[in-house]
């Protein structure tokens, strides 16, 4: 196997199809794992140690492996497939997420607890604070 | 003028040149002292280990923000293994240090919860029998703190009944989202104190600061310029004032006469070389890790325990507030990627000593947005959420999907602060292998969590998993108390009128060295539990001021 096939199929095992989710490699190419590892060049050793080996025995024995007696590996692997998959435009639409957007506000707004009362019970609970005059 | 072109106003001082102030570190506390002793017409040069920000840098706006920031932008600087921070030997620690080295120090990376210490918190033993009191009391800072918050630009809303009353905050509260709004429906069912965040992120333009965009990704660096740090707040006003700045220049040593009066500092440029800048007063402004760190470094082959260190305190009694976290995830959509990150709401309803829970003091809690879907599914990252069986299949597979979906947009996160007891075993000491990358001993810590603190901690994880269900919560996560969660570093040279049992006085003067300062959070005596970045950079005010109104008795080399 390809060590870019060697990742697809770790990738697929952590992010497999689930409900109205697609897995890993339906909707990322190697080019997002490679722009993904770029912005993370500190992960590269430990990822190319972790896709070096074929996963003879299944994705999910080579990822226990991993675990188990290269933490480095395994953490390369799993931060780059989990990253790069939510970095997909089409995962962020399916989870609904834009991004950390810019959301403008009215600073002047009237807040709902001013409003509501619920701010005035907490008033009305009455001071807790201990004061120490003389202290 | 921009922040951007700040940098090139920066300057070193002339070869030789004995200027009157020195300060070592350009975060909250060095910039409040720079700004004020300028502006007093004092001659000041400012060293700092670290850099200008570079905005542009910041990766909140853009798609590969979750990847590269738990990197770049980590707060603990053996992860982001930047060459202008230093390395910390943690090999003896419950709770890693996190800073940052730059203009603006480790508020970089802050929070910018913004909150007062109570008026307890300067009577720790008068009134709970423990620890040691302050030299001063709550009301003789309050008027330093107000001049800080309009200065740092601070939003909130007066009238909390947890604070004795004050004055209005220069800004209105940041608004609160779905995630605030279910946090304090918690509160309100179990009927116990809230109250609006208080925030170091004005709701409206304020200086080189913009407004808030809620982005939500103040912990590493507002992509916005929104969020007040001190590159922004202060440090425009103080070159222009005539402060001088020089970055990537690391202090590795005070130096002393033979009456044992500080004479400057020699520190390493970018280059590499050794450079002396003498001074009239040297104030450190290092963080309660690095302040200690450059004690003990100091004093000359006859001085094995350091500078300033007769009372044997130096690096002692470090206090870095024990931290736990509630994730609680709801049926109803909490648009729980937004911000403000900082606090949408906070509590105080336990911060006051009641013995029948088994411990002295208290802690604050805040409320806070869960973030982006890699964090919150706890498959990757400092794992705070990893399942006791360690199996990875429980963070993978079906059920990432399951754990996002519930999740993400669905999720807040009550922080829990504890006030942390000093103890002289909890402690800075260098480091015996570990050196930073000029050659200079890395700081070493030595810290436990306390029996008060675990009790602490579990009291108010079982109140706040009461108030999160309350609200309806569907999951709760709970984290506790978390490794990677030492962004409070207080303590390690305490103040004190005794110089048998403390390192500064209640100015910040060292009672061995009477014109070397230490202005930061390492003086304080107790931590109290909220955090601490309001009453450093006061506590740093009130200690310029006092300078400057006694400029002509201060002894000098
Ligand atoms: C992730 C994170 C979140 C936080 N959130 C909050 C919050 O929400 N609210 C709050 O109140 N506080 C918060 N804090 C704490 C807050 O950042 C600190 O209290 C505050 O920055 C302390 O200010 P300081 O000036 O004393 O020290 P620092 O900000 O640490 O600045 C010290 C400076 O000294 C420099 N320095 C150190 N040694 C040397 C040397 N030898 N030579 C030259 N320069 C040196 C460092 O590079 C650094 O820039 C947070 C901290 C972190 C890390
Ligand atoms: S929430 Fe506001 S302050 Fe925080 S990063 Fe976003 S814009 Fe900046």
């Amino acid at each position: 196997m390809s060590n870019q096939n060697t990742f697809f199929a770790l990738a697929d095992f952590l992010i497999p199809a689930h409900g109205k989710m697609p897995k890993f490699s339906d909707v990322c190419g190697y080019a997002d794992v490679e722009k993904s590892l770029d912005f993370r060049v500190d992960l590269k050793p430990g990822f190319a140690r972790g896709i070096a080996v074929d996963p003879a025995n299944g994705a999910e024995a080579r990822l226990e492996s991993l675990n188990k007696e290269d933490s480095e590996a395994f953490s390369a692997i799993t931060t780059i497939a989990i990253a790069t998959y939510y970095m997909s435009p089409r995962v962020r639409e399916l989870i609904g997420y834009p991004g950390q957007e810019n959301v403008p506000y009215d600073s002047k707004a009237t807040q709902f607890y001013l409003t509501d009362g619920s701010l005035g019970h907490v008033i009305a609970r009455g001071r807790k604070y201990r004061p120490t005059p003389g202290l | 003028m921009t922040v951007e072109d700040l940098a090139d106003r920066s300057a070193r001082a002339r070869r030789d040149e004995e200027v009157d102030v020195v300060i070592v570190g350009a975060g909250p506390s060095g910039s409040v002292a720079a700004l004020h002793l300028a502006r007093a017409g004092v001659s000041v040069v400012v060293l700092e280990q670290g850099e200008w920000p570079d905005y542009a840098d910041y990766t909140g706006a853009r798609p590969e923000h979750e990847l590269v920031s738990t990197k770049l932008w980590h707060p603990n600087p053996n992860v982001r293994d930047n060459p202008n921070d230093y390395p910390v030997d943690t090999s003896t620690t419950d709770i890693n240090p996190l800073m940052f080295a730059g203009v603006g120090g480790s508020a970089t990376l802050y929070g910018a919860q913004w909150m007062h210490f109570l008026p307890s918190d300067f009577r720790v033993r008068s009134m709970d029998g423990v620890a040691e009191d302050w030299p001063f009391t709550y009301e003789d800072l309050l008027p330093y703190q107000l001049e800080i918050e309009r200065e740092v630009g601070v939003s909130g809303l007066a009238g909390d009944p947890a604070y004795p009353p004050r004055g209005a905050y220069p800004f209105p509260a940041l608004p609160m989202g779905s995630v605030g709004q279910r946090g304090a429906l918690g509160m309100e069912r179990m009927g116990w104190h809230w109250w609006p965040g208080s925030n170091a992120i004005p709701s409206e333009k304020f200086g080189e600061l913009n407004p808030c965009v809620r982005r939500g990704t103040c912990l590493t660096g507002c992509p916005e310029g929104a969020k007040s740090t001190t590159d922004r707040s202060h440090w425009p006003l103080a070159l222009k004032a005539g402060a001088r700045l020089v970055t990537r220049a690391r202090v590795k040593e005070i130096e002393t006469n033979e009456q044992g009066l500080a004479t400057g500092v020699v520190y390493v440029d970018a280059n590499g070389r050794d450079r002396r800048q003498r001074a009239k007063v040297v104030i450190l402004c290092a963080n309660g890790v690095g302040t200690p760190r450059l004690l003990l470094m100091s004093g000359g082959a006859g001085n094995p325990d350091g500078l300033a260190n007769s009372s044997g305190m130096v690096g002692k009694r470090l206090m870095m507030h024990p931290f736990a976290s509630v994730l609680a995830s709801y049926r109803d959509p909490l648009d729980s990627w937004r911000g403000p990150f900082g606090q949408q709401v906070y509590s105080l309803e336990f911060y006051e000593t009641d013995e029948s829970r088994g411990f002295v003091r208290g802690s604050k809690w805040n409320c806070m947005p869960s973030g982006g879907p890699v964090g919150v599914s706890g498959a990757t990252g400092s794992k705070v959420y990893v399942a006791e069986s360690g199996r990875f299949q429980d963070f993978w597979g079906a059920n990432l999907h399951e754990n996002v979906a519930r999740r993400f947009g669905h999720s807040l996160i009550w922080g829990i602060v504890g006030e942390d007891l000093p103890e002289e075993s909890n402690r800075v000491v260098l480091s015996k292998d570990l050196v930073d990358s000029d050659g200079l001993p890395a700081p070493q810590i030595v810290y436990k969590v306390n029996e008060n603190s675990n009790r602490l901690l579990k009291f108010n994880i079982d109140r706040c998993l009461e108030s999160v269900r309350a609200a309806g919560a569907i999951e709760t996560l709970v984290s506790t108390p978390v490794r990677e969660s030492g962004w409070h570093l207080i303590g390690t040279t305490v103040m004190g009128d005794d110089p048998k049992r403390s390192v500064v006085d209640q100015w910040g003067a060292c009672h061995d060295v009477p014109n070397l300062y230490v202005m930061d959070a390492s003086t304080f005596p107790t931590s109290g539990a909220t955090n601490p970045t309001a009453t450093i950079m006061a506590v740093a005010l009130r200690n310029t001021r006092r300078m400057i109104a006694e400029r002509r008795n201060q002894k000098v080399a």
